[in-house]
């Protein structure tokens, strides 16, 4: 009787994860575009060989994978920093994490024009202060080269406040009486952070990993917003290929086959991961 | 040791403000000021930029208007619905729950935005585009995951004595949820709730995509169809007097529900 309350919320979830990744399936193995007329005929796998043999696939996956690996790397560095200031006692602790939220809190598309303005060329503050340090133009939004790493500080800036918060959380966690025997043994700052905090932080850790690794995987407003994909498509996403694909080419078949590939390839990039933490978790115990 | 503190506070600080607070000094300059922005301009300081956005068709205030409502609805639908779910996920065997949850946490940690096609093709059929109130349809059941473990976790701290006694009482099941149970779980409540409004207020694809009447339009598609409009001539002292007013009832938000919005991520950290 009482598990029918649970109904509603898995219909609602069936409906809007389910039903989409059938449909998806099906999708991927029909021709539906703007050549069809819009009407999915069968086309024997033909979308899912044009998908392996898309360099423009293969590279947005690349891209994703690097903009998602540093993001998610620096994210969880400066979150470690700021969750551990965080968790010291000090007067106006409370106003000073409220203002750490905000970044989190404001739409990303919000933030994404404003970096847009704050790399312009060559009116923007950094292209102003390089004229003042008298540096050659760094054309940050129309160079290939670098335009991912301003996505990266986009992202960065954003979501690092989240990761914190989950670090946090684990901080309070560890009794403080840990830390006090640790001492009383004669342990030193530096080493309690090596050989209590962290190890006690490892769930955390990968909580905040998995969660932002797949999160950066799928970005697409920042980067929509931010630099539309270029220059170049120098920063694509799978997630902005998918959604050119369907919304401008109108090919609906193939846009549902990148969005199967691209979901394939964050569980396999979650899997390795932590695979590798697994796996160096293990050496570490051997060479102990 | 004190010093080096405040050192690491003020960078922090920094780094959380300042790409604001340069958005909110580009929105009160002059265009032409805008072409030097670090260098002395005569006549800089101007509030045209807020009236233009205020006065621009539609007004600027109706997104925060349509964006607020889709917020309500949703945050109104996802707490109706995930709340008896999350009691019930108290009550069923352990091993049931355990794979529920885990399931939950999957579909927490999908990246939603690749599910943006076939939800448009379901607003098609069902009629449902440039609908405002349809919209907490989807973004109801792409919060539901994260609201049912928050909730679930905090029915089940809840010494089960109480229950039992409420039980005894003669109170039936609907009386112990509303007059017992449900009060007592109202920080996490709150903290879902909040969690859930943001989602709905910031979330962009779908928005994007099931929304094309100009008139209809939530904050952050309103804001990236200026982006949208030119690459090289986008009126960046206009848009930012749009970026500050879009970030204030945020920035209200957090400040009056900073503990909450802490609270109810980190119990989902600890024991989603």
């Amino acid at each position: 009787m009482i598990q029918l309350l649970l109904l509603p919320a898995a219909l609602l979830i069936a409906l809007v994860f389910g039903i989409p990744l059938i449909r998806y399936c099906w999708l991927s193995v029909h021709a539906n575009s703007v050549v069809t007329g819009l009407v999915a005929i069968p086309n024997h796998g033909a979308n899912w060989l044009r998908l392996f043999n898309d360099e423009r696939f293969w590279q947005d996956s690349a891209q994703t994978a690097r903009f998602a690996f540093v993001s998610v790397s620096l994210e969880l560095l400066l979150a470690l920093a700021i969750a551990l200031l965080l968790d010291q006692r000090w007067r106006g602790r409370g106003v000073v994490r409220a203002i750490t939220l905000l970044p989190w809190a404001l739409p990303t598309t919000v933030m994404a024009l404003g970096w847009r303005w704050i790399f312009n060329t060559p009116y923007g503050p950094i292209e102003q202060l390089a004229v003042l340090f008298r540096l050659p133009p760094l054309n940050i939004l129309s160079n290939p080269d670098i335009t991912w790493l301003a996505t990266v500080v986009g992202d960065v800036w954003k979501t690092t406040p989240f990761v914190a918060l989950i670090l946090l959380a684990g901080l309070q966690t560890i009794p403080n009486d840990l830390y006090e025997a640790f001492y009383l043994e004669g342990g030193n700052p530096r080493a309690a952070f090596f050989k209590v905090t962290l190890p006690l932080l490892q769930p955390y850790l990968l909580l905040g990993l998995l969660f932002r690794l797949a999160q950066a995987f799928g970005v697409f407003d920042l980067i929509q917003v931010m630099t539309g994909g270029g220059p170049a498509s120098s920063t694509e996403s799978l997630a902005l290929y998918a959604y050119l694909n369907a919304m401008r080419f109108l090919d609906f078949g193939y846009s549902a086959t990148v969005m199967i590939g691209s979901f394939l390839l964050l569980v396999f990039i979650c899997l390795f991961s932590w695979l590798v933490i697994y796996q160096t978790r293990h050496l570490r115990g051997v060479f102990k | 040791m004190i010093r080096t503190r405040k050192l690491w506070i003020t960078a922090l600080l920094l780094w959380s403000l300042a790409p604001l607070l340069w958005q909110v000094y580009t929105s009160f300059c002059s265009n032409e000021s805008l072409l030097h922005t670090l260098t002395d301009h005569q006549s800089r300081w101007t509030l045209e930029n807020y009236r233009q956005v205020l006065t621009a068709n539609p007004p600027f205030w109706r997104y925060l208007l349509n964006s607020a409502l889709v917020g309500i609805t949703s945050t109104g639908l996802t707490l109706l619905i995930a709340i008896p779910a999350a009691y019930s996920l108290v009550k069923v065997p352990r091993n049931v729950a355990r794979g529920a949850k885990l399931f939950l946490l999957g579909a927490a940690l999908f990246p939603y935005v690749l599910l943006f096609l076939a939800l448009l093709e379901l607003a098609r059929n069902l009629n449902l585009g440039n609908n405002l109130l349809a919209l907490s349809f989807p973004y109801t059941a792409l919060s539901m995951p994260l609201a049912v473990l928050l909730l679930s976790s905090a029915f089940r701290d809840l010494p089960s004595e109480l229950e039992e006694a409420a039980r005894v009482e003669g109170l039936g099941l609907w009386q112990r949820l509303r007059w017992v149970l449900i009060p007592l779980i109202a920080p996490a409540t709150a903290s879902t709730a909040i969690l859930v409004f943001l989602f709905s207020w910031n979330e962009y694809p779908i928005a994007l995509t099931w929304i094309s009447s100009a008139d209809l339009l939530t904050l952050p598609v309103a804001i990236a169809r200026i982006a949208g409009s030119s690459v090289y001539s986008i009126p960046y002292g206009a848009y930012a007097a749009a970026t500050v007013l879009g970030a204030l009832p945020l920035l209200l938000l957090v400040i009056i529900f900073q503990r909450q919005i802490v609270s109810g991520l980190t119990q989902g950290a600890i024991k989603g």
